[in-house]
């Protein structure tokens, strides 16, 4: 009896102790704010600003490790967020997804923080347009931008006597992919598409083509789409016309990672010409550093703005580096600092070198490390002058429908008009009649 | 009052389900009542119907009948789970089992090469099979076929949903043979001495005795092997991921990508009620064509 008392009396004791321990660490210990990231380069880069970040307030930072491919990611990312254990700290892999974050609830404001940061005003205008939602608050910051265009294999142009002047609409964009294709036998014109791609699809691809089409804008003030419109089946038949003419590959669109063969061999190799493509082109895809390198690829790949369907060319920028704060986080004041932090000169360059995105700060021209990356400054200089699609709730299944309605024109199962009436129904489905305008 | 002996054994023996009874009611039941009701949902993991889903009740439904991408990938599964399970696996793992019941030279070995294959984890192996058969004028067996002069292919583009066949058969000889084994070293060795006995041949003896004793093993085969077959996720995400174009897109693929692709959590859900109710279904088709009891 005595034994048995005295052994209960002991590990109570240890219980005790055990417990205050790890009360008086978690006093004394730096707290932990935990950052999602996925992709290697984005980790290392990543990981070049965390010493300094911690250093100064006085944290610790631990880098969670999401799976590779952006839809794999983001799906990780949403069931987490849903279940409410998601890190403090992630990234929006477009401004697509944002609205939809926003609308679960899943984003802490951040509105006032960002406003008194000293870094504000040095954003660019298009990234705190793109970072403020239609009722003026700012859940994510697009602390970094995709400018993206079409890239096009200068010196094989050259060598082949075709033009390399800018296209004036769309007609002459699919006339010089047939040139291409009867001159060179090779692929003239690659638009990413089909439901393998994800989000890619539509912010990558169909995207890029809105503004200079009949419907310049799909989100509406008053939370409808322009889905029907005569602009969205326009872009639709310029799909199927590069897919009819055989004038883009269709087979590797449609296996698992559709952008592997087209741009990691194809480009490189020759066999394809032209590539909607954003600056990371330069850097990640294919520059002197990549797994892919195009030789001298400022001199060997130029660029097009998106020509308009009837004239005149738009650059497309979004949002890439989009950090936002889970709004279940138990320490959302030090999340926000360290969103704030990322959002720097110093951690945006570090992901510009890694990957060729551009910093959202027009103070990253004077960074010494910046004005190394020879194919980025000219394009910092001109971030003003490119256009941007607004995003509304429901995008997400907007650019799931049109994944879905690129795919069938890849099958060849239907046309434009068909495509079309995939996309509406597939949104109105899901999101009701009244949203589809 | 007290308990008669009898009484208390039976509460003991209902005692002893319980842990039991607990584990089935967390991991199925309660996971299955779940996904019946989100069915019934417009339950999403991004937008407003993450924060406020809804009931929509026979909606999902209605839109899965219409849906040209689920009755592909009931076509797919079914061509799937015939030509892997029920052809491949059975076929060849009654074979093996029948041949390495005899006494041949260096069958350890022959056991082990079957076996393996079963050993290796769904991933792994569809990244071995990704080397094999992926790379076009590179991959392995572009490469063998090269030697008798038929040219590269791309495998998993041009004959997908054979090459899936051809992968999940390899990785599941194993099971149908262990099965078969069993269920062939407990056919009496009297029967086929007395058929032997009366001149009966050994294709007599395989159609009359062989395959009608082995009967509860090949339902019992079947019913797992159709049911496991149908559930296969990670050996196709890793090979194809559903592609190209939807032409290896099994049930199981079809379920995450709409759920976890497409965040369409309640209308995943439907598909995954409707797949619950074919396998049951399949289940109960085996009972009655092959008169077993279970």
């Amino acid at each position: 009896m005595k034994s048995t008392v005295l052994r209960a009396g002991l590990g109570l004791a240890i219980m005790v102790a055990a417990i205050s321990g790890a009360v008086v660490s978690s006093c004394t210990s730096a707290q932990t704010i935990r950052v999602a990231e996925h992709r290697q380069a984005r980790i290392d880069a990543l990981n070049k600003s965390i010493p300094s970040i911690e250093k100064q307030l006085g944290i610790t930072i631990e880098v969670v490790e999401y799976p590779a491919p952006e839809k794999d990611y983001m799906s990780k990312l949403l069931t987490e967020l849903g279940a409410g254990n998601a890190p403090d700290l992630f990234t929006a892999n477009f401004d697509s997804d944002v609205s939809d974050l926003v609308s679960a609830g899943y984003l802490a404001p951040i509105t006032a923080e960002v406003k008194a940061w000293d870094g504000y005003a040095q954003l660019f205008d298009v990234a705190k347009k793109l970072s403020t939602r239609a009722n003026g608050e700012i859940y994510a910051l697009d602390s970094m931008l995709g400018v993206e265009q079409i890239y096009f294999r200068r010196d094989l142009l050259d060598k082949a006597g075709i033009s390399t002047a800018q296209p004036t609409s769309w007609k002459d964009l699919l006339d010089r992919a047939r040139e291409i294709k009867k001159k060179t036998g090779k692929y003239g014109l690659l638009l990413p598409a089909g439901i393998s791609w994800g989000g890619g699809a539509f912010n990558e691809g169909f995207a890029l083509f809105v503004p200079g089409s009949k419907t310049p804008q799909i989100a509406n003030d008053d939370g409808t789409l322009n889905l029907n419109g005569e602009g969205v089946r326009d872009i639709l038949g310029l799909y199927r016309s590069l897919i009819d003419e055989d004038l883009m590959p269709i087979e590797p669109l449609l296996g698992p990672e559709p952008w592997v063969i087209p741009k990691y061999t194809m480009f490189p190799a020759g066999d394809l010409i032209a590539t909607t493509c954003g600056t990371w082109c330069y850097i990640y895809d294919w520059g002197k550093d990549s797994k892919n390198p195009v030789p001298d690829v400022i001199k060997n790949v130029g660029t097009w703005a998106v020509p308009g369907m009837a004239g005149g060319s738009s650059v497309t920028v979004s949002g890439r580096n989009i950090w936002a704060v889970n709004a279940k986080s138990a320490h959302l004041v030090l999340a926000k600092k360290v969103l704030l932090a990322l959002s720097s000169v110093n951690a945006t360059v570090a992901y510009a070198q890694l990957l060729g995105n551009i910093p959202a700060r027009k103070d990253a021209a004077d960074n010494k490390e910046f004005q190394a990356l020879t194919e980025l400054v000219p394009v910092l200089k001109n971030v003003e002058n490119g256009t941007f699609l607004k995003s509304a709730p429901g995008f997400s299944v907007v650019s799931e429908g049109v994944a879905r309605a690129t795919e069938a024109l890849l099958r060849k199962q239907t046309d434009a008009v068909g495509a079309q009436a995939i996309l509406v129904k597939y949104v109105k489905d899901l999101l009701g009649d009244k949203v589809v305008k | 009052m007290a308990l008669t002996y009898e009484t208390r054994v039976a509460w003991q023996n209902r005692m002893l389900l319980v842990p039991a009874l607990v584990l089935l009611a967390c991991f199925i039941l309660i996971p299955a009542g779940a996904a019946i009701y989100i069915s019934f949902t417009n339950e999403a993991l991004s937008g407003l119907a993450a924060a406020h889903p809804q009931l929509v009740g026979l909606k999902n439904y209605v839109r899965l009948f219409s849906d040209d991408g689920f009755w592909n990938s009931l076509v797919v599964t079914a061509f799937f789970v015939f030509g892997s399970s029920i052809v491949g696996q059975f076929v060849l793992g009654l074979a093996s089992a029948m041949a390495l019941s005899r006494p041949i030279a260096f069958r350890p070995v022959f056991n082990a090469a079957i076996l393996l294959p079963n050993a290796v984890p769904e991933v792994v192996a569809g990244f071995i099979w990704i080397s094999m058969l992926a790379g076009g004028k590179y991959s392995t067996v572009s490469r063998i076929v090269a030697l008798v002069g038929i040219p590269p292919q791309n495998w998993l583009g041009s004959l997908p949903l054979l090459m899936i066949i051809v992968v999940n058969t390899w990785r599941g000889i194993a099971f149908a043979m262990i099965l078969m084994t069993s269920g062939l070293s407990a056919v009496p060795t009297e029967v086929y001495e007395a058929a032997r006995m009366d001149g009966a041949t050994p294709h007599q003896i395989f159609w009359r005795i062989t395959l009608p004793l082995l009967r509860p093993t090949i339902f019992l085969y079947m019913l797992v092997s159709t049911a496991g077959t149908i559930a296969i996720f990670g050996l196709i995400y890793t090979l194809t991921r559903g592609g190209p174009g939807g032409a290896t897109e099994i049930i199981g693929i079809y379920i995450y990508n709409q759920s976890f692709t497409a965040y369409q959590l309640g209308y995943g859900s439907a598909v995954a009620v409707i797949m619950l109710g074919v396998s049951v279904a399949i289940g109960t088709v085996y009972v009655r064509v092959l008169k077993v009891q279970v």
